[in-house]
C-alpha cells in the first residue's frame, strides 16, 4: 500500500433517543473529543470527510452542507460521502482515500445523525427508499423488507427466533459497559421473545433504537501517527461493493456484496483465512440476524456453520474465541445510522489499541474487522484495522463513563424551544420507455418484463437495457403469466410509518417469483385471501385484479395475491410490441416526501430565541479566538472549541443594529408571488463576529439601504427564524 | 502516474425530458463516455455517483445508481457535492493505488421537480435561516454586498447574463441560448432584489459520465486522454451569519489547492469555466480566481449555466464536458483556439459555498 494509514483518535457523543444538540452541535462535540484525544488541533487537520445517511431523518436538504462547519470543515476541504446504512464504515474508507492518495496527511472522518427531528417517527423516511414507481405505492416499510429477509434467512439456515434473540441479548449486555450507549440492559432471550411482534418474525427487541448522535476519527499517515500516537491503529484493508437496486433479483438468504466487499479488504490486509486471522468482529447489527447474516460472509462462509458453532457454543462473548460486536453494537449502543458505523470503527481503535476498558476482549487482539450494511439490502462496506497488539492499558478512553460524555437526552421535543416545519416536496417521475411498456401492461390485467438476449434473463420490471450485459439495449417485452411461487415474506403488525395496523389486521407482504421470468426475479406484493397462518414459502399464488375500469396502470392494479393450488404447467410468454412513445403516452409517475419536522433549536438556537423573546440579544464568546459570536454559539467553527451559550454568553445592544446587505424578495419558499415584498436584513451589531438575518419591518423598502440603523424586536415563544424582524430604529 | 478523463459522455440538456427516465438518461450518457474511453463497463473497477436524495425524491438516492452504469457489485459510493467533487474524489481513489479505473457520474431530472424553490428552502438552516421566502434571497443579498465591495453596478451583472445567454446560441447543448441584453435582464421579474429573473439560471435535465484512469493502459485504451493535472476542493463557512459574502472562500482556496498541484498560474488557463448559476456568482468566482471582473472572451465559452442551465449536483457537468472537448479541439463553433489548458470551476448553489476546481491539459 501506498501510503499506510492510521486510526490516532476517537471521540463520540452519548447515543441518546432525542438529542437537545443540533446536529452540527453534536459534530462539533464529537470532533472536540477527537482532536484532543488525537493530541491535534484543527489546525493540523488537512481536510474533513462526513458521512451522514439520509437527509429525511435529520429534514436538511443537502445536510452535509448544514453540518459542515459542526464538522470542524470551514475553509478546509471537505466532502460527504454516503451509502445508506453502510456510511459509517465508508466514512473511514473515504477518510482513508484521501490520505492514502498522499494528497493529505491528515484527514478528520465525522459521522452525525439526528433522527429525531423526523415526526411522528423516522421510520416514515424508509417508504422513499423503495422505487418511487414500481414499489412505494405498496406502502413499505424497511421493518417490512427486514421481516422478509429475516424470514429468508431462518427459512435457508435454520434458525429459531429464540437463537437469533442470543444476538440481541449479548449485544445489550456488551452496551452496559459501553459510556455512549443508549440500549444497554441485562436481557434474556424470553424478554426479546415477549416484545411486541412488529412484522413476522421482527419483533421489537429483535431491532435497534433509532438515535442521535455524533462520532469521529482522527486519520494521519504514518509518519504523522508515529509522532502523535503511541499505539497507532492501522487500516489495513478495505473494500466496499454495492448490488443492483433491484433489491428482488437476490436471494436474501446470503449477502454477497458483503462478502465481496470482505474478500477486497482480506485481499489488501493480507488475510487468507478470517476465521483464524482476525481477533476482533464488529458486524453491523441493526437487527439480532443481521449481525450473524453479516458474520457468514466476513467469515466467506456461505454454508452459515462456522457462525452458527460460534453462537451456539457462546464464542461470541468477549472472552470467547471470537468475540463479536464487543461494543454493544447498534443493538445495545444505539443505532444513527452513519455514526454507528463509525463507532464501531472506533470500538476496533480501543480495542487494538488496549482502551476499551471493561469491553477489552480477553484474548489480546491484533486484527479486527468492522462491516456496515446498507440501502435496500444492497451494500456491504468493510475495514480490516491491525495494530501491535490491544494490550490492556490505562487512557482516558479506557475511563470513560457516559458522564463524562457530551450530548443531552432529552425526553419530549416540547421541553425546549423548537421549530416546526412541512417541506412540500413533490415530484413527478417521467416513466420512460420500458416503464411506460411495464405500467400499461397493469392497465391491461399483465405482468410484463422485457429478454436481454445477452444473459438471457426475462427482467422484471422490464427494462431497456441489462444492468448486468455491459448495458447493452433489450428490445423484446413480453407478457407473463399473473401467476407465480412465494419465495419469501413477512406478516407486518404496523403501516409504513411505523403506527399499529388495526387490531386483528396483519398485512402480508411477499417477494413472489412470477411464472416465466428467470427464477430470481421476483416482485414484491401483497397476499390476500390467505390466513397468515397459512402462508408458506413456496406457496403457489395468482394475482387478483382490480375490475378494469378502476387500472390506472401502477403495480397496485394488482389488489394482492391468492394461494393456488398446482404448478401452471408450461408458463405462457407472449411477445409483443412496447408501447411507443409520444405526447400522449409518455406519463409521469407522481409522488411526494410525505415528512414532518421537530427540530430543537439547538444550545445556540435555544439561547437566541429565549433571548429574542425577553427582547434581548447576547453574543457568545470564544475565550481562545476573544471574539463574540452571533447568533449565539455552542461551538468555535475557527478553533472548533467547545461554548456554553448560556456561560460564554455576552450581552449586546438588540438596538445597536446596522444594516449590512439586504434584499426585497418577492416570491415565497413555494416561488408564488408574495402580496406585500418581503424586506430580509442582515444586520451586523458592534462587538459582534457574525451578523443576524431576519425581516425588516417597513412600509418603505425603497428606503432600505447598507448602514440603516435597526434595532432587533421582541418576538414570542418558539418563534423561529420567521419571528425573527427589526424595526428601523427611532420608528 | 497521471490521472487522465479516458472518456466523456452527456446527454442534455433539455428543459424537460419526458421520453426518458431518470435510468434511461444516465444510461445514455454512461455509454458514450465507455464508447469515448474505448472500455466496457465490467471492465472498470470502481464508481462514483454525485446526487442528493431530495432532488431524486428517494431517500436513500444511491441506491439506484450503479445499475444505469453497468456498475452492479463494483465498489460504489455516493458523493453530494458538485459534479467536480465526483471527479476529485475518483482522482483520490486512483491515487491510492487500489484502482485502475473509475466512472464518476451525476444527473439532474430537474423537470421531475415540482416544489424546486422548496427543494433549496429545504436546504436552509432549519433553526435560523428559513424565512418563509424564495430561497434565492441569499443570493440578493450575496449580490449587494458583492456589487458594494467592488464597485460594481447591476447593469454590469445583467450585461454578463445576457452575454452568456448569447454565446449558449452557439452551443448545440444549451437549450436557453437567446438574444438578450442586460435591459431585458434587468427588467425582468424581481425575485430578491438585486437578482431578478432572467439572472437566474432556469432548471434543466441531463446526466454527465467521466470516465477516469490512471497509468499506461488507460491513456492507450482511450480515444483522446486529458490529463487531469490539478483537483481542490474547499467550503466556506456554512454559518450564513458569519460568512463575507462579497467573496467565494471556498473558490479561492480549491483554486490555490489545484493551481498548485498543476503548478500553473491562472493566467496560463486558456479557457476557464466558471458557475454562472446567478452571474454575481461569476464575477465573485472569476475574482476568486485571480482574473478580472469583467466578461472574458475564455471565460464561459459554452454559455456557462446560464444556457445549458441548472442541473442540480451535475451543474459544472456540461462544463467539464466543454472542457474536455476544448482540448481535444472538438468544440465546434465556440473552440477556443489552441487551447491546451482549462480550468474548470463548479459551485453547490445558495445557501453554500462549497466549491471545486479541476486543471485539465492536452
Amino acid at each position: 500500500m501506498k501510503n499506510r494509514v492510521a486510526v490516532i483518535g476517537a471521540g463520540m457523543t452519548r447515543f441518546v433517543r432525542r438529542a437537545k444538540e443540533t446536529g452540527p452541535e453534536l459534530a462539533a462535540m464529537a470532533v472536540d473529543m477527537a482532536l484532543k484525544d488525537a493530541g491535534l488541533t484543527i489546525d493540523d487537520i488537512d481536510a474533513v470527510c462526513l458521512g451522514t445517511a439520509p437527509d429525511a431523518f435529520d429534514g436538511v436538504h443537502m445536510k452535509g452542507e448544514y453540518l459542515l462547519t459542526g464538522a470542524g470543515a470551514k475553509k478546509k476541504p471537505y466532502m460527504r460521502h454516503y451509502v445508506g446504512g453502510g456510511t459509517g464504515v465508508l466514512s473511514p474508507i473515504h477518510g482513508w482515500m484521501h490520505v492514502a492518495s498522499g494528497k493529505f496527511r491528515t484527514c478528520l472522518v465525522v459521522t452525525e445523525e439526528k433522527m429525531s427531528s423526523a415526526f411522528p417517527h423516522p421510520a416514515g423516511a424508509f417508504l422513499t427508499i423503495f422505487d418511487h414507481t414500481t414499489e412505494q405505492p405498496l406502502e413499505l416499510t424497511l421493518i417490512h423488507i427486514f421481516g422478509i429477509e429475516m424470514s429468508r434467512f431462518m427459512h435457508v439456515y435454520g434458525y429459531t427466533e429464540e437463537e437469533l434473540a442470543l444476538v440481541s441479548v449479548l449485544a445489550k449486555k456488551n452496551a452496559l459497559d459501553h459510556p455512549a450507549a443508549q440500549l444497554g440492559a441485562k436481557l434474556t432471550v424470553q424478554d426479546v421473545m415477549n416484545s411486541p411482534l412488529l412484522s413476522w418474525p421482527v419483533k421489537r427487541l429483535d431491532i435497534s433504537p433509532t438515535s442521535d448522535a455524533a462520532c469521529a476519527i482522527v486519520l494521519a499517515n504514518e509518519s504523522v501517527a508515529r509522532a502523535h500516537s503511541k499505539a497507532p491503529v492501522f487500516i489495513e484493508g478495505v473494500g466496499y461493493r454495492l448490488d443492483t437496486a433491484y433489491w428482488n433479483t437476490r436471494d436474501l438468504a446470503f449477502p454477497n456484496y458483503v462478502a465481496m466487499a470482505a474478500k477486497d479488504a482480506y485481499e489488501m490486509a493480507g488475510i487468507t483465512k478470517p476465521d483464524e486471522q482476525i481477533d476482533v468482529w464488529e458486524p453491523y447489527d441493526p437487527f439480532d440476524y443481521k449481525a450473524l447474516h453479516h458474520m457468514n460472509a466476513l467469515m466467506l462462509d456461505k454454508s452459515g456453520r462456522k457462525t452458527r458453532e460460534l453462537l451456539l457454543s457462546g464464542n461470541f462473548e468477549r472472552d470467547g474465541s471470537h468475540p463479536m460486536i464487543p461494543s454493544g453494537g447498534a443493538l445495545g449502543v444505539g443505532n444513527p445510522i452513519a455514526a454507528t458505523g463509525l463507532m464501531k470503527i472506533a470500538e476496533l481503535y480501543f480495542q487494538l489499541s488496549g482502551q476499551a476498558g471493561k469491553r477489552q476482549v480477553k484474548k489480546v487482539p491484533y486484527r479486527g474487522v468492522a462491516q456496515a450494511w446498507g440501502d435496500l439490502m444492497q451494500v456491504g462496506t468493510v475495514v480490516v484495522m491491525a495494530s501491535e497488539g490491544g494490550m490492556p492499558r490505562t487512557t482516558r478512553w479506557s475511563q470513560m463513563t457516559a458522564k463524562d460524555l457530551p450530548g443531552t437526552a432529552l425526553e419530549s421535543v416540547e421541553q425546549v424551544e423548537n421549530i416546526k416545519y412541512t417541506p412540500d416536496l413533490r415530484y413527478r417521475w417521467d416513466n420512460g420507455f420500458a416503464l411506460t411498456t411495464y405500467l400499461n401492461g397493469f392497465k391491461h390485467g399483465k405482468i410484463r418484463g422485457s429478454k436481454c438476449h445477452h444473459c438471457g434473463r426475462i427482467m422484471i420490471p422490464a427494462r431497456s437495457f441489462c444492468e448486468l450485459c455491459n448495458l447493452q439495449s433489450v428490445q423484446d417485452y413480453c407478457d407473463l403469466p399473473d401467476t407465480g411461487t412465494v419465495q419469501t415474506f413477512t406478516l407486518s403488525h404496523i403501516n409504513w410509518d411505523s403506527s399499529p395496523l388495526p387490531k386483528g389486521k396483519v398485512k402480508i407482504i411477499a417477494v413472489i417469483a412470477i411464472d416465466g421470468a428467470t427464477p430470481e426475479m421476483g416482485l414484491c406484493h401483497i397476499l390476500g385471501e390467505v390466513d397468515p397462518k397459512d402462508v408458506k414459502w413456496g406457496m403457489r399464488v395468482k394475482a387478483v385484479w382490480k375490475p378494469e375500469k378502476e387500472r390506472t396502470g401502477t403495480v397496485t392494479d394488482i389488489l394482492y395475491f391468492k394461494p393456488i393450488k398446482g404448478k401452471t404447467p408450461d408458463p405462457q410468454v407472449t411477445w409483443i410490441k412496447p408501447v411507443e412513445l409520444d405526447s400522449e403516452t409518455a406519463q409521469a409517475f407522481p409522488g411526494k416526501i410525505p415528512m414532518s419536522y421537530i427540530y430543537t433549536a439547538g444550545l445556540g438556537g435555544i439561547r437566541f430565541y429565549t433571548d429574542l423573546a425577553k427582547g434581548k440579544l447576547s453574543g457568545t464568546h470564544c475565550p481562545q479566538c476573544n471574539r463574540v459570536f452571533v447568533p449565539s454559539a455552542a461551538f468555535c467553527e475557527d478553533c472548533m472549541c467547545l461554548l456554553d451559550p448560556d456561560k460564554d454568553a455576552r450581552p449586546l445592544d438588540p438596538r445597536s443594529g446596522k444594516v449590512a446587505s439586504f434584499t426585497v424578495v418577492h416570491e415565497d419558499r413555494s416561488g408564488h408571488p408574495l402580496e406585500t415584498p418581503m424586506v430580509l436584513v442582515q444586520v451586523e451589531f458592534p462587538g459582534a463576529t457574525g451578523s443576524v438575518f431576519g425581516r425588516l419591518e417597513t412600509k418603505d423598502p425603497g428606503a432600505v439601504c447598507v448602514g440603516l440603523p435597526v434595532e432587533l424586536q421582541k418576538s414570542g415563544k418558539n418563534a423561529g427564524p420567521e419571528g425573527v424582524t427589526f424595526k428601523v430604529r427611532g420608528k | 502516474m497521471s490521472v487522465v478523463v479516458m472518456g466523456v459522455g452527456y446527454c442534455g440538456a433539455f428543459p424537460t425530458s419526458g421520453g426518458l427516465s431518470y435510468r434511461e438518461l444516465i444510461r445514455r450518457a454512461a455509454t458514450m463516455a465507455y464508447q469515448d474511453a474505448g472500455i466496457r463497463p465490467e471492465e472498470i473497477d470502481a464508481a462514483i455517483s454525485v446526487e442528493e436524495d431530495f432532488c431524486s425524491g428517494y431517500s436513500i438516492a444511491d441506491e439506484y445508481t450503479p445499475d444505469q452504469l453497468g456498475m452492479v457489485l463494483k465498489p460504489m459510493y455516493t458523493v453530494p457535492g458538485d459534479f467536480l467533487h465526483g471527479i476529485c474524489s475518483g482522482a483520490m481513489q486512483l491515487r491510492t493505488g487500489q484502482f485502475k479505473t473509475v466512472v464518476v457520474e451525476s444527473y439532474s431530472k430537474a423537470s421531475n421537480v415540482l416544489t424546486k424553490d422548496e427543494l433549496v428552502h429545504f436546504a436552509y438552516d432549519p433553526v435560523f435561516n428559513r424565512y418563509g421566502a424564495s430561497p434565492h434571497y441569499l443570493a440578493g443579498i450575496e449580490m449587494r454586498s458583492f456589487l458594494d465591495r467592488h464597485c460594481l453596478n447591476e447593469e454590469q451583472v445583467a450585461a454578463l447574463a445576457a452575454e452568456n445567454r448569447t454565446r449558449a446560441l452557439g452551443n448545440p447543448l444549451a437549450p436557453f441560448g437567446a438574444r438578450l441584453d442586460a435591459r431585458d435582464v434587468l427588467r425582468s421579474r424581481p425575485i430578491a432584489s438585486p437578482v431578478t429573473e432572467l439572472m437566474i439560471a432556469r432548471p434543466a435535465d441531463a446526466a454527465i459520465v467521466a470516465v477516469l484512469g490512471i497509468g499506461e493502459e488507460a491513456e492507450q485504451r482511450s480515444r483522446f486522454p486529458i490529463r487531469l493535472a490539478g483537483t481542490g476542493w474547499c467550503s466556506g463557512t456554512s454559518i450564513i451569519e458569519r460568512r463575507d459574502h462579497a467573496l467565494s472562500e471556498g473558490t479561492s482556496l480549491a483554486a490555490r489547492m489545484a493551481l498548485e498541484e498543476a503548478r500553473i498560474g491562472i493566467e496560463q488557463a486558456d479557457v476557464v469555466y466558471v458557475s454562472d448559476v446567478y452571474p454575481h456568482r461569476q464575477l465573485m468566482h472569476q475574482e476568486a480566481l485571480g482574473l478580472p471582473k469583467a466578461i472574458l472572451p475564455h471565460v464561459n465559452p459554452d454559455g456557462g449555466a446560464q444556457g445549458t442551465g441548472e442541473l442540480f449536483e451535475a451543474t459544472s457537468g456540461p462544463r467539464f464536458f466543454d472542457a474536455v472537448r476544448q482540448l481535444r479541439e472538438e468544440a465546434g463553433a465556440h473552440q477556443v483556439p489552441d487551447a491546451e489548458i482549462a480550468v474548470v470551476q463548479g459551485w453547490r448553489g445558495v445557501p453554500t459555498d462549497s466549491c471545486a476546481v479541476v486543471v485539465l491539459s492536452n
